[in-house]
């Protein structure tokens, strides 16, 4: 093992070399230490005791959002927060006192506020109170020297400007929760924070990646008190900091029409209706409006909500927070009758000419059908069915129907399914079939069912804007639309980045004549005396539409013909009424629900006409003084036809007495 | 047999262990007074620290008795076990959660590329030690422990850990010097080196390696903050002066100003805290513990015990340099640990190891 001492020795040079580069190398650490604390040390120990370099978030401007006609709806706010930082809280015994005078909280509030935040960093800062008014403002900034720690932040709250009116529409946003925080990270890529606030409901969800834009941080200057300003280069210190800007959100124009939503609304609430009304253009399936009430006001979930606000929404019994045109579906009762009459048509189970009795009840087997009135003995057709809304006329059709071939016309004009709207939370609605019914109960389908179903009870379901959709596609006669809320969104120097295109979702092809016999039907409904919307026909608006009354609970025989305005409140039927105009080319479709409102002409058609009447007034002023005079001329004919029959009965009574 | 092992004590050479305890004494307490401040879950670090310390010790004292031979005998069987281990993780870290640099053992998270490093370095010292040792190496003899070091080098750096891959190329660098390079060959690998460094710098690293190394040369084009780091700790560092701050009254640290400071930056929070003074303190001794190893490396009777020694020195040497270029912004952030000073288990117990074997040498030398 001996004889390499020799090969050893040759290296003891080179040993003595590596230990000169260790040397070397550490001399160059030392130099650079000497310059780091000898001679700029004094400049970087003033530095690190007086100013700190804080980085600090910058959130993104959140977009605007427009209606259709350019007004805006959804706005940002400043509002200021007074905001504490623990580690610069000097001596906690007199500034918390005094701070808590000048917010005008008790000592108790201001310490639940200090433990809520006794986990976080001593250098982050915490809010102590939102939305300061100008006083508190002014007396926090002119107190500041004996406020250490206590610090103003701006922050940008954003304001509805129409308050309750459409607020499910718009929606809302609020901060982030722990529990939404892991899923949306993993959902958008995007790293949130506690504080972000996202869009929680309506169309602020739908398009908050669009409407949120991107934080950037920027860094500032703390000084001893923790009040940051704006960094200021000490000496080529923070060169190599930058920050980085915010990108703000993109705006958007929504379809909505302001003058629209604010006449459909002011019907809606003058009588404190629940329920909700939707407007569609008939030739782009765009929404025109919609409203649903009561609502809530989404400012102040942007300004942080307060807890009595909250539970005073969630423990209404209105149930405030739910959009009832889209979230809630309802029997849509006779506003269906017009697709039973579509299926009977198309299946040749009728034709135009079909004539039969509307007396007062219908028997199927044991079971006893009523008609919606008592009285009432005449030989009608379907358009006439329509018109007068004659139950006996559709149980008679209904029973030579099977539930499926009713369910496959019902579908073609989106009943039961989505209608893509995009808004979160859309119900499908529900159209049953044999195989549905037997997966869901266990029991085979009845043919008395059938016949409930054909007048839109039992267990058909549809929510407003379904009924929106499908009536739209009757008056353009077989384009069913997938509905749009987004016009464009509008980039932040005011250009277009994106346009919504109609889309046709499904294109029904029916005999001409069905489509004639019943529109013809829908337009007798309101514009002949006889029809159940004859009072809402409104004032030049050549308006087409079915009238609709959903019945809550089933009721028993002796409460069938009892008032329903005197049935206690939640045993009344529910009021629909689905219209669209003008009736020789139709442009508007719009539909209404009222709970409880008892009939759908006399609680919901209101509604339709004031949206209708307004949508003439705004875009077609000459055609409504036109169907006025028309009007006027159809109804002294019908008051002439009135006096002659009245003549002729008298005549005939006088015979008779002879 | 009482005798022989008063022998064994008495000719025991504690220099090393001994470097490494002060070392590490003043670590843990520096440990202590960097995460005292931060919340929960940070403060006991230093327990975990020494520890791993303990540990760390035990292995190398035990180590310090096998001898040089047995080391000598097995180096390539530990070499191609470790590599085995490096692939075994790239598997590993395929198969499971994305990139791992661990392999967890019972409740242990062993990271096989630090051990990488020593078994580089005892391969290496088996190859020179036998490929004519008396004569100068020539740039063709360079291709077989440029293989043995290529090898592991590249699993790492895949993993990806770049930081580690260069140093086991700068710990053969040292070995290469020593093992006499001649000066013409020096020259010609350097140049060959900065033209390879260019296209690697192109082609080879990482989008965030590659961010690294610009926000070194310029720290504007970062927008991440890398260099919200790096000045930070000039701060810290700068705030010392000539005496610091005094002990457990670091701001800049215990503010949480400074990221990592438990990890990378310890030296910054040290010097904050102690000034100029003690860094220059500190430094002597990293500086008396690399003297005393190259001592070794001219005394001990073989030639794989003197190359391996000089191996072992670049190691520490090359952590200590590093991590004191980067938190003083001579260098960009490379995530390399201050040795016995930064809290981490596996880089300990790489020390301990290390300071084990030179220890079982420098005991060796005095057998006769």
């Amino acid at each position: 093992m001996f004889g390499e001492d020799d090969i050893i020795k040759s290296h003891r040079q080179r040993a003595t070399q590596i230990g000169y580069i260790v040397l070397a190398c550490f001399g160059l650490v030392v130099f650079r230490l000497w310059y780091l604390q000898i001679y700029k040390g004094e400049t970087l120990h003033e530095y690190s005791v007086q100013n700190r370099l804080r980085k600090e978030l910058v959130r993104a401007p959140r977009g605007m959002i427009y209606s259709r006609d350019g007004k805006l709806l959804v706005d940002n706010l400043p509002r200021f927060d007074a905001v504490l930082t623990r580690q610069y809280l000097k001596n906690p015994e007199t500034t918390l006192p005094f701070l808590a005078q000048i917010l005008g909280m008790s000592m108790e509030d201001l310490q639940a506020i200090l433990d809520k935040n006794k986990f976080e960093a001593r250098y982050r800062p915490f809010v102590i109170k939102k939305d300061l008014t100008a006083k508190e403002i002014a007396m926090i900034e002119t107190e500041s020297s004996s406020l250490p720690g206590v610090s103003i932040d701006a922050f940008i709250s954003r304001e509805y400007k129409d308050k309750e009116m459409g607020a499910h529409l718009l929606g809302y946003i609020s901060e982030i929760t722990q529990e939404q925080l892991p899923k949306y990270r993993e959902r958008d890529g995007v790293n949130y924070r506690l504080g972000d606030f996202i869009g929680q409901f309506g169309v602020e969800q739908q398009l908050d990646k669009t409407l949120r834009g991107v934080s950037g941080h920027e860094y500032v200057e703390v000084d001893a008190l923790g009040r940051s300003r704006k960094y200021i280069n000490v000496d080529n210190l923070f060169k190599g900091i930058e920050d980085e800007p915010s990108v703000p959100g993109n705006s958007i124009r929504l379809t909505i029409d302001h003058d629209l939503q604010v006449a459909g609304y002011e019907a809606l609430v003058k009588e404190k209706k629940i329920g909700g009304f939707v407007a569609l253009d008939v030739e782009t399936g765009e929404v025109l409006a919609m409203v649903s009430n009561p609502a809530f006001d989404p400012s102040q979930f942007s300004r942080g909500l307060t807890s009595e606000y909250w539970s005073s929404l969630v423990n209404n019994k209105d149930k405030p927070l739910r959009d009832r045109v889209i979230q809630d579906h309802y029997s849509p009762g006779s506003t269906f009758k017009p697709f039973t009459a579509i299926a009977a048509l198309e299946e040749g189970i009728i034709n135009g000419n079909t004539q039969i009795r509307c007396h007062g009840i219908f028997k199927l087997g044991k079971k006893i059908f009523h008609s919606w009135k008592r009285y009432g003995d005449e030989t009608v057709t379907v358009v006439d069915a329509l018109m007068q809304s004659c139950n006996i006329f559709f149980y008679k059709v209904a029973s030579e129907m099977d539930i499926d071939v009713l369910a496959k016309y019902t579908k073609m004009f989106g009943l039961g399914s989505r209608s893509g709207l995009g808004l979160p939370r859309e119900v499908t609605g529900l159209v049953p079939t044999r195989e549905w019914k037997l997966k869901r109960n266990g029991i085979e389908w009845q043919a008395g069912e059938t016949l409930s179903c054909a007048i839109g009870q039992s267990y058909i379901l549809a929510s407003t804007l379904q009924l929106a959709i499908a009536y739209a596609a009757i008056a353009n006669e077989g384009k069913v639309f997938k509905p749009k809320i987004i016009k464009e969104v509008i980039g932040t120097d005011g250009e277009v980045i994106e346009k919504f295109t109609p889309e046709v979702v499904r294109e029904i092809q029916l005999k001409p004549t069905t489509w004639q016999l019943v529109k013809k039907g829908l337009y007798k409904v309101m514009n002949n005396p006889k029809g159940t919307g004859w009072y809402r026909r409104g004032l030049g608006l050549e308006m087409a539409g079915k009238t609709g009354t959903a019945q809550v609970a089933s009721s028993s025989a002796d409460r069938i013909y009892e008032k329903c305005e005197n049935k206690p409140y939640e045993l009344r039927h529910h009021g629909v009424f689905v219209g669209f105009a003008p009736f020789d080319n139709p442009k508007i479709a719009v539909a209404s629900m009222v709970e409880h409102g008892c009939h759908g002409s006399s609680a919901a058609a209101p509604i339709v006409e004031a949206v209708i009447s307004k949508y003439m007034e705004k875009y077609m002023p000459e055609i409504k003084k036109e169907n006025e005079k028309k009007q006027l001329a159809q109804y002294r004919f019908y008051r002439q036809q009135e006096e002659i029959e009245k003549q002729k009965t008298e005549e005939e009574e006088a015979g008779g007495a002879e | 047999m009482f005798n022989d092992t008063m022998d064994t004590f008495k000719r025991y050479d504690y220099t090393f262990f001994g470097g490494m305890f002060a070392i590490f004494a003043i670590g843990v307490t520096n440990l202590y007074s960097a995460t005292h401040a931060d919340r929960a879950g940070l403060q006991e670090l230093y327990m975990y620290q020494a520890v791993w310390f303990c540990i760390a010790l035990s292995v190398g004292f035990a180590l310090s008795f096998i001898s040089s031979k047995t080391f000598f005998r097995y180096s390539y069987i530990i070499f191609i076990g470790n590599v085995f281990l490096l692939v075994l993780v790239l598997l590993l870290g395929k198969i499971g959660m994305g990139a791992q640099r661990w392999l967890a053992i019972g409740p242990f998270r062993l990271q096989p590329s630090e051990l990488m490093k020593i078994s580089t370095v005892l391969a290496l010292s088996r190859w020179f030690a036998r490929s004519g040792p008396d004569r100068e190496l020539t740039i063709k003899e360079l291709l077989v422990p440029l293989l043995i070091v290529m090898v592991p080098a590249v699993l790492v750096i895949v993993q990806p850990d770049l930081g580690t891959g260069m140093l086991l190329i700068l710990i053969l660098a040292v070995m290469v010097f020593y093992r006499k390079l001649s000066w013409k060959s020096i020259w010609i690998i350097v140049v060959i080196a900065i033209m390879c460094g260019g296209v690697m710098y192109k082609y080879g690293l990482k989008e965030y390696q590659r961010k690294r190394i610009i926000t070194f040369i310029d720290p504007h084009a970062d927008a991440k903050g890398s260099g919200y780091n790096a000045i930070q700790s000039e701060i810290a560092i700068g705030s010392g002066r000539l005496l610091g701050k005094g002990y457990m009254k670091s701001s800049q640290g215990a503010l949480a100003f400074l990221p990592e400071n438990h990890t990378d930056f310890v030296f910054s929070i040290f010097n904050e805290e102690h000034g100029f003074i003690g860094a220059l303190f500190l430094i002597s001794l990293y500086l008396i513990l690399f003297f005393r190893y190259i001592w070794l490396a001219t005394s001990v009777q073989h030639f794989f015990e003197s190359v391996a020694t000089i191996g072992f020195m670049a190691i520490i040497f090359w952590h200590t340099f590093i991590n004191m270029c980067m938190v003083t912004g001579l260098m960009p952030v490379v995530g390399i640990p201050l040795p016995m000073m930064s809290y981490g288990g596996s880089s300990m117990l790489t020390f301990g190891i290390v300071t084990g074997i030179a220890t079982s040498f420098s005991n060796s030398k005095n057998l006769f």
